[in-house]
């Protein structure tokens, strides 16, 4: 369970993060929202253990900058592509943490074909990565992510810059980290598919975290329209999923 | 699928054999030949090796000039492999971030103050471990921004530059040594400098392989480096310290030798398909080899005269360079 009380992040001498308190639970599908500048990725890099913070902010009880011994996977909104690796040495590189670097196990080599497979990317194995497309790219995050068996997954924006129907099979793929037990912590701009695949939404504004709970409630609830000044609307499709449609201003 | 080590393996044999012939040819061949077995022999100790000049040209000019070129070869090249997977940036070469320039400062203030002065590689060396530290600590982010560090290093470069014109001109008698030291000197080689390089070099490239395993995860960014168990900005300081040590080390001993960082990671690369990272040590045996040809090159094309390394290093590395930023360009 990710605990989080009074926490705040400093930046260049701006409050990133504003003495924000809340509870992320084990096995869910948590996701941050709310517009740039809000503090999502902040929050996910303080959750990583990659920065300084104020306050208190633990993991099982364990503060922490003191102990990064969890074994927590990071998918970036802009990755870092390198230069002449093929997409199962990258897949791979999701061993380092349990194999060790440079070392390869009989168990983790099985391990990442199967989950090559289970992403979609076993034709690709031997692509160089920097020649794949967005949707593929993706995928191949979520593949070296999975192969990192990790117990707390963080992804931001992980359907930034792809297609509807890539933004899905991304989303289906991080479905499937859930249902090994992972705990999923993502942020994303998009409210209505937020809802559909998160068991809980964070939304957040300025450093702050406005409304917090399961997603069906948080949707429906009234502070959600607050937050956003009256101007969404939610509907409700026959399948009984949510659909957040935004309002244009109305000249006068 | 082959594992990467056996692969890995493969090549570092592949260039151990090619580094061995290099070194056959260039024992045997240059201004005065020697008879091959003969000085095979001699480097064995048997009898019937060679005797008077010859035993001298081979054990006092020949073996130690070759030894050297061999060590500033892997020196440049693996670190030159090191530099561009830090700075994740293919086109990154050893003399970045002002080793160069801060080396050819030193090498021209001790010519400057005293001609054929035996402080030159002191000088030098010192030089390019002064501008590199300057470097790091004028950008001051260097923990969190390698692209920082870089730019404190290529202004770093150009201020340490500008002084040594400065100087030259001021003292225009010490133009030609300077100007023959700027394109790489191996005729200086003697076991001397032979015995404190090799001490440094090889130091920074065990450190270099050691470290080699986790620089994949500094191709990835920060975040994720450090979700893989990496420290990054530990990691590249160990990384860049270990390869300005043997940058600096080779400016020291052999004068500046441009190119040989960036040819030697790009034809690895080109023929094993693979990620430099994992081949530093088939990196430096290359490097090794193409610096000991290069260098029976520069002693044979116009023997008796020399045609300074430099030259030939930069003749087969700029059109090289501009090969590598077409592929770049393509490749994405």
């Amino acid at each position: 369970m990710i605990v989080a009380e009074n926490l705040t992040v400093i930046k260049d001498g701006r409050k990133i993060l504003q003495e924000i308190t809340f509870t992320i639970a084990d096995g869910r599908w948590t996701c941050l929202v709310g517009p740039n500048g809000a503090g999502k990725t902040s929050l996910l890099k303080a959750i990583l253990g990659n920065s300084r913070y104020d306050g208190s902010l633990s993991i099982d009880g364990v503060e922490r900058h003191k102990d990064q011994s969890i074994n927590v996977a990071y998918v970036p909104q802009i990755p870092s592509i390198p230069q002449g690796m093929s997409v199962w040495e990258y897949a791979n590189l999701g061993r380092a943490k349990i194999d060790g670097w440079g070392r390869q196990s009989a168990a983790g080599t099985q391990l990442v074909e199967e989950i090559l497979e289970q992403t979609n990317l076993s034709s690709l194995r031997d692509q160089h990565i920097s020649r794949l497309s967005g949707g593929e790219l993706q995928r191949a995050l979520i593949a070296r992510a999975l192969a990192q068996e990790p117990e707390l997954i963080l992804l931001d924006e992980p359907t930034s810059a792809l297609d509807l129907h890539h933004q899905i099979a991304v989303l289906d793929n991080i479905e499937l980290l859930k249902s090994r037990g992972v705990t999923i912590v993502s942020t994303m701009h998009d409210i209505t598919l937020a809802a559909m695949y998160a068991d809980d939404l964070v939304i957040m504004q300025d450093g702050q975290i406005l409304l917090t709970g399961a997603s069906g409630a948080v949707i429906h609830s009234p502070e959600l329209k607050r937050a956003f000044e009256n101007r969404i609307n939610v509907f409700t499709l026959d399948s009984g999923r949510p659909v957040v449609v935004a309002e244009k201003n109305q000249r006068t | 699928m082959k594992s990467p080590q056996v692969w890995h393996w493969r090549y570092a044999a592949f260039a151990s054999l090619t580094l061995f012939l290099a070194c056959l040819v260039a024992i045997s061949f240059g201004p005065i030949h020697l008879p091959f077995f003969g000085a095979m022999k001699t480097l064995l100790g048997l009898p019937g090796g060679l005797a008077g000049q010859e035993r001298t040209v081979l054990l006092d000019l020949r073996l130690p000039r070759i030894l050297l070129a061999a060590l500033v070869g892997a020196a440049l090249s693996s670190s030159g492999a090191v530099y561009q997977s830090v700075f994740r940036n293919p086109l990154a070469d050893p003399y970045l971030l002002g080793a160069a320039s801060g080396a050819g400062l030193g090498a021209t203030l001790a010519l400057t103050l005293h001609p054929n002065t035996a402080l030159t590689p002191l000088f030098a060396f010192i030089g390019g471990v002064v501008a590199v530290l300057a470097s790091f600590f004028i950008s001051g982010k260097f923990f969190a921004e390698p692209a920082t560090l870089l730019l404190s290093g290529i202004a770093i470069g150009s201020f340490f530059t500008a002084i040594q014109t400065y100087v030259l001109q001021r003292h225009s008698a010490s133009l030609r040594p300077v100007y023959s030291w700027i394109l790489g000197e191996l005729t200086v080689a003697n076991w001397e400098i032979l015995r404190w390089s090799s001490f440094y070099i090889l130091l920074a490239i065990a450190i270099l392989i050691f470290v080699s395993r986790k620089l994949d995860g500094l191709m990835l960014s920060d975040e994720e480096a450090f979700s893989l168990g990496i420290n990054p900005a530990r990691l590249r300081i160990i990384a860049i310290g270990a390869a300005t040590l043997a940058t600096a080390t080779a400016v020291a001993a052999a004068g500046l030798i441009g190119f040989v960082g960036i040819v030697v990671p790009h034809l690895v690369r080109g023929l094993t398909r693979r990620v430099t990272n994992r081949s530093i040590l088939t990196i430096a045996i290359s490097g090794a080899a193409f610096l000991i040809l290069a260098d029976f090159g520069a002693r044979t094309i116009l023997s008796p005269a020399e045609v300074p390394i430099g030259i030939i290093t930069a003749f087969i590395g700029a059109p090289f360079f501009l090969i590598v930023l077409r592929r770049r360009r393509v490749g994405g």
